[in-house]
């Protein structure tokens, strides 16, 4: 069923470049289509997997275009085909979020094996690889003065792990002049196809450090906070902390070592 | 630690310019930045303007408001005012002498919008992080 989501959303994307047919042009002439910025400061994001590093975040840049139709969001690109008062509704190509934890994994020796049982000698150790997944889904976006809701529906287009990601986010925006707070929470349904390719262990894997795993579908949580502050036209102070549970199936893989994603980040941003 | 030498050493370079001034008038007013967004489209402020010469005369307070001044002051050296208005868009203050047409000293209050209609604009992105 979920890949009739890619499937429609290709269509949309073929025939949703037809100008007119996003039913009320975005259009603001004050404002530029380009959104350029930088944050510099200090953060980190922890990493679930075993031997891994947490994430650093000292520079984070940020580049958006957006056009009548089409746009792109820092490694997102998009076609809005549906755009009023109630909601705007987009195609979106992206990359999977999964994969950026194994980017920081470490070799290490382990003396221990499966159960914890001791081994006669260290054995050479390293989560295995997994590659970025292109998916492709629709995205809704709609606000009020009861906050924001963005909801995606994504299934992977690059026969990666063949699996599809429900996602809703809600966020509420509280502005006192210059002072900023925004909370927001939401959940992302995984499913089992997506699960079992970043966090199982397939049979060639597996071997005395860790057994095979099969992970079946789940559910993450996720809650942010984030605290702005603007100092001029250009610059902010920005303060931001997250914290993600990641989903049953997935944490209690031989490879995951804490179900708790945590992050913050402090520091000043720069909007061009 | 760190980042808090990294601020103390990016704020003073990022303090906004309350005056303006040239050799003979000065000019400052606060607040200097009105924000706005979808809920709140205009800033109910409260504008303290202080001006001061080095030579006693007549001077006369503008604004892109009217085109007559806020006040003059005859024979005087420095004075202040308080205005109170609701603001949308940018404008400035400025000061003049005997001459209307020359303007001694001049501040902008900008108007910052960190709302947009565009909903695509407050998305969230699932890259590293999404500071901005």
């Amino acid at each position: 069923m979920f890949r009739r989501i890619s499937q429609l959303a290709v269509l949309l994307l073929i025939f949703g470049a037809a100008p007119g047919l996003a039913e009320e042009e975005i259009e603001d002439v004050n404002q530029s289509r380009w959104r350029l910025g930088a944050a510099f400061g200090y953060g980190v994001r922890t990493n679930p997997l075993v031997q891994a590093d947490d994430i650093p975040i000292i520079v984070d840049v940020d580049i958006a275009w957006f056009g009548d139709h089409w746009f792109f969001d820092n490694g997102d690109l998009g076609l809005t085909f549906a755009d009023n008062h109630t909601l705007t509704a987009s195609v979106v190509a992206r990359f999977n979020s999964d994969r950026i934890f194994f980017g920081k994994t470490d070799t290490r020796f382990v003396s221990f094996g499966v159960g914890g049982l001791p081994l006669s000698e260290a054995v050479e150790f390293k989560v295995p690889d997994r590659d970025y997944a292109i998916e492709l889904g629709l995205e809704m976006l709609t606000d009020g003065p009861w906050g924001r809701l963005q909801l995606t529906a994504f299934h992977d287009v690059s026969n990666t792990h063949e699996g599809y990601e429900l996602y809703a986010d809600y966020s509420f925006g509280w502005r006192k002049q210059r002072l900023y707070l925004e909370p927001s929470f939401g959940a992302s349904y995984k499913s089992a196809n997506l699960n079992n390719y970043y966090w199982g262990v397939t049979d060639a894997e597996a071997g005395v450090i860790v057994a095979p795993y099969e992970a079946g579908a789940g559910v993450n949580w996720h809650t942010r906070f984030k605290l702005g502050y603007q100092l001029s036209r250009h610059w902010a102070v920005s303060i931001v902390a997250e914290y993600e549970r990641i989903n049953d199936e997935a944490a209690a893989s031989p490879i995951v070592e804490d179900r708790n994603v945590l992050g913050y980040f402090t520091g000043v941003s720069y909007r061009f | 630690m760190r980042l808090l030498g990294l601020l103390a050493l990016l704020l003073p370079a990022l303090a906004i310019s309350d005056e303006a001034a040239t050799d003979d008038m000065q000019l400052t007013v606060k607040p200097l930045l009105c924000i706005t967004d979808n809920r709140n489209p205009s800033c109910d402020m409260s504008f303290l303007i202080v001006w001061q010469s080095i030579a006693t005369g007549y001077y006369c307070l503008f604004s892109d408001f009217t085109d007559a001044p806020m006040r003059c002051w005859n024979e005087e050296r420095k004075g202040e005012l308080n205005d109170d208005r609701i603001v949308t868009q940018d404008f400035s203050f400025w000061m003049t002498g005997s001459e209307a047409d020359t303007r001694l000293a001049e501040v902008n209050v900008e108007v910052l919008r960190l709302d947009s209609d565009d909903r695509r604009r407050r998305r969230r992105t699932r890259h590293v992080w999404d500071i901005n």
